[in-house]
């Protein structure tokens, strides 16, 4: 055989993925950055090349700015307690303890729950007048609908349907680290925190490493949470709205889905940029061996 | 290697000829097809009977839950009468209905037959996605006199009809008889105005047991709309050319529902937006609220105030009883595959039968004159009669211009703003008439 014909056979292999991910993925990121620039009517069968001009509109809506910076605070707040916590059950859950496989599937549960369904339980929760949170802390506050508590509220959601995952993920990085090293150490007298310092903390690095990318990324686009629990209406919106959302209601509810597609256009480089900058810093922090 | 491509040209040999086989089979069936559609004329369908057409099935598109029995009785009545016909009633709820349908228009793939707003009817007439029926009225197929109120005309575009009117709605008072009864205060009559409405909101609400007298709520149509026309305010200069928000009569009426949620004598929009007024309303929590007559079947749907409320006219304001009056159409897909039959199906829809049913059901004030009373009938223990009485003075919805989908939808962004208390209502309502002037600017 030669190795033209196994190269063919490979692409032939790939190919479902390859066109699924051409289809639903390359062709829609390529046609919003073309979008970006045009003024559609009639639901976007008739187009007007404009150039910038959308863009600009954008650098000068002060809106934008708040919606960059409510979705830059949610990343800062969400990807490190995230990170923390899941790390934190990950390692408790390494443990030989009793029931620990239960414990594992009560933390993952909330992954496999239906995001809409999780949503509706936590507006019941956060509700001002019969809410269980209210009710427990003995308080009135008006958790989703307060501009000072709504961001906080949106981050202790998104946290607590990323622990699942990420724990898991962390799990399988701690069950890669070889145990002699564990037994060296403490041969040299290491216990408790030194050794998770020392050795298990170098060594998920790269686990740790991979998690942030895909917890950034994913962070950037929160919206899910925004349009179930803050919801249009709310007057705390403005205040947590992210740019996904904000793309949302320009291309969905105002029809204007080339100025939607500018700012979505604008949030890929910001990934782009990011992305670029985890990767220059991982020789900073991250350990292969 | 040779053995392979052998075996891969046998495969592709069989698939070509399996795939031909198939195209022959489908080819076959199409000119079968062809042939019957062909030969369909109207009249042919009517006398045919249905046994020698093939049977399909047309989808009919809908946004209100409360409707569809209705709807799918309709539906029914209209298979009987054409057995090769069968229609499915699909609901997508109007917080997704038109993102739903502004996809499905340029992709060709709008249901047969569906419910039309005014607001949104000249974006999908303009764009050709509507089936004109214009040559069927002039053919006397359908007879848009037949239609309450001038509502025929709505869908209307330069000369050409596009939708047959399918219901009417204006806009009540609904009050919880048992909260009037114990606090031994006469129900809302004809003769309330605005500060009657307002001091007995006060006088009925008890917030420590979470008892209010009015849902001050942020809604237009059913809501503010009322009291600025009441006010003597605009929502839209008649013309449709400048915003009406940020006249001083507007700024007043809307300041006075506010002053509601400052007197307590309404919830405070944040606990509107955890729970809908409507559903505090239906839980009897609320005392008084507006609502559209299309709802009055949600509001008969709870067991906790069903027999304890009632319906009273809109109060009366500065210079007249405001009300919105807007009425549905039902209007069918330019790119449909079975326009004959969704033709059938639309003038069904259209026909005195069809609003029979309509009212019967309670579903909505049908839009064919002489039907209206079997509606108000349907629920005798209630006043439906307010609706149809308000219908003589109201106001027609404000739609009907390319910019309103736009303003609409920022509107309430705005005003939850100034409802949340985060801005002054004056300089809310001042927003959203910059905003609205600007939308009609750019839709120019």
């Amino acid at each position: 055989m030669n190795s033209k014909s196994r190269y063919a056979w490979a692409y032939m292999m790939i190919a479902p993925t390859l066109i699924g991910t051409l289809v639903f993925w390359f062709y829609p990121a390529v046609y919003s950055i073309y979008l970006g620039f045009l003024k559609s009517e009639n639901f976007g069968l008739v187009n007007h090349w404009v150039g910038w001009a959308n863009y600009e509109r954008l650098f000068k809506d002060a809106e934008f700015w708040q919606n960059l910076r409510n979705t830059m605070l949610y990343v800062v707040l969400f990807v490190p307690s995230t990170i923390v916590l899941s790390t934190f059950f990950a390692v408790l859950l390494n443990a030989k303890i009793k029931g620990r496989s239960v414990y594992r599937v009560i933390y993952f549960l909330p992954q496999v729950t239906m995001a809409a369904a999780a949503a509706m339980v936590w507006v019941i929760i956060f509700a001002q007048d019969y809410g269980l949170l209210n009710s427990v802390l003995g308080t009135h506050v008006a958790w989703i609908s307060d501009k000072r508590f709504a961001m906080y509220a949106l981050v202790a959601v998104g946290v607590w349907g990323a622990i699942g995952f990420n724990m898991l993920l962390i799990l399988a990085g701690l069950q890669g680290i070889p145990r002699p090293l564990y037994e060296a150490a403490e041969l040299d007298g290491a216990v408790g925190f030194r050794k998770f310092r020392s050795i298990t903390l170098p060594l998920l690095t790269p686990t740790l490493f991979f998690t942030s990318i895909v917890l950034v990324i994913g962070a950037t686009q929160i919206f899910d949470s925004i349009y179930l629990i803050i919801g249009k209406t709310n007057v705390a919106l403005p205040s947590v709205r992210s740019l996904v959302y904000a793309y949302y209601q320009n291309s969905f509810i105002y029809y204007d889905q080339n100025y939607g597609a500018a700012i979505v256009n604008v949030l890929l480089l910001i990934n782009l940029i990011l992305t670029g900058f985890q990767f220059l810093m991982q020789k900073k922090w991250v350990v292969y061996d | 290697m040779i053995m392979r491509k052998k075996s891969a040209t046998t495969a592709v040999g069989a698939l070509l000829a399996a795939s031909l086989a198939l195209t022959g089979c489908g080819g076959n069936s199409n000119d079968g097809n062809n042939a019957n559609g062909g030969a369909s004329s109207p009249e042919a369908s009517k006398a045919a009977g249905g046994d020698s057409q093939k049977s399909v099935t047309i989808s009919y598109t809908i946004w209100d839950k409360n409707q569809q029995p209705a709807m799918e009785a309709i539906a029914d009545a209209f298979t009987k009468q054409n057995p090769n016909i069968k229609v499915k009633v699909d609901v997508i709820p109007w917080g997704d209905y038109w993102t739903k349908m502004s996809a499905a228009a340029p992709a060709g793939t709008l249901p047969d037959v569906f419910w039309m707003h005014g607001g949104q009817f000249i974006k999908y007439a303009s764009g050709q996605f509507l089936e004109p029926i214009t040559d069927k009225v002039q053919a006397g197929e359908i007879d848009l006199n037949n239609y309450a109120a001038n509502l025929g005309s709505i869908y209307t575009l330069d000369g050409q009809n596009y939708g047959i009117p399918k219901d009417f709605d204006t806009i009540g008072l609904a009050y919880n008889k048992e909260l009037f009864d114990q606090a031994g205060i006469p129900y809302p009559d004809d003769t309330w105005d605005y500060a009657k409405l307002a001091e007995v909101a006060k006088q009925l609400s008890q917030p420590d047991k979470g008892i209010y007298g009015f849902g001050a709520k942020l809604d237009t149509q059913a809501g503010y709309w009322n009291d600025i026309l009441a006010n003597g305010g605009h929502i839209i200069s008649d013309d449709m050319t400048k915003s009406g928000y940020d006249e001083p009569a507007t700024i007043e009426a809307l300041q006075a529902r506010y002053q509601m949620i400052l007197d307590k004598a309404s919830p405070t929009h944040q606990q509107m937006t955890d729970t809908d007024a409507v559903e505090m309303f239906k839980s009897g929590k609320l005392a008084m609220i507006f609502d559209g007559s299309w709802d009055n079947g949600n509001l008969a749907s709870s067991e906790i105030i069903q027999g304890k409320y009632d319906w009273a006219p809109l109060p009366k304001g500065k210079v007249k009883r405001g009300n919105i009056i807007n009425g549905l159409g039902n209007v069918m897909s330019a790119k449909g595959k079975h326009k004959e039959e969704s033709w059938q199906f639309l003038k069904f829809l259209g026909s005195k039968e069809a609003a029979d049913i309509t009212a019967q059901m309670g579903a909505a004030i049908p839009a064919f004159n002489g039907t209206q009373d079997a509606w108000v009938k349907s629920k005798p223990e209630l006043n439906l009669k307010v609706f149809i009485d308000q219908a003589a003075d109201a106001t027609p919805y404000p739609s009907g211009s390319k910019s309103y989908p736009v303003w609409f939808a920022k509107e309430s962004e705005i005003m939850s703003q100034a409802w949340g208390g985060a801005i002054s209502v004056e300089e809310g309502a001042k927003k959203v008439a910059e905003m609205m002037n600007q939308a009609i600017a750019d839709a120019k």
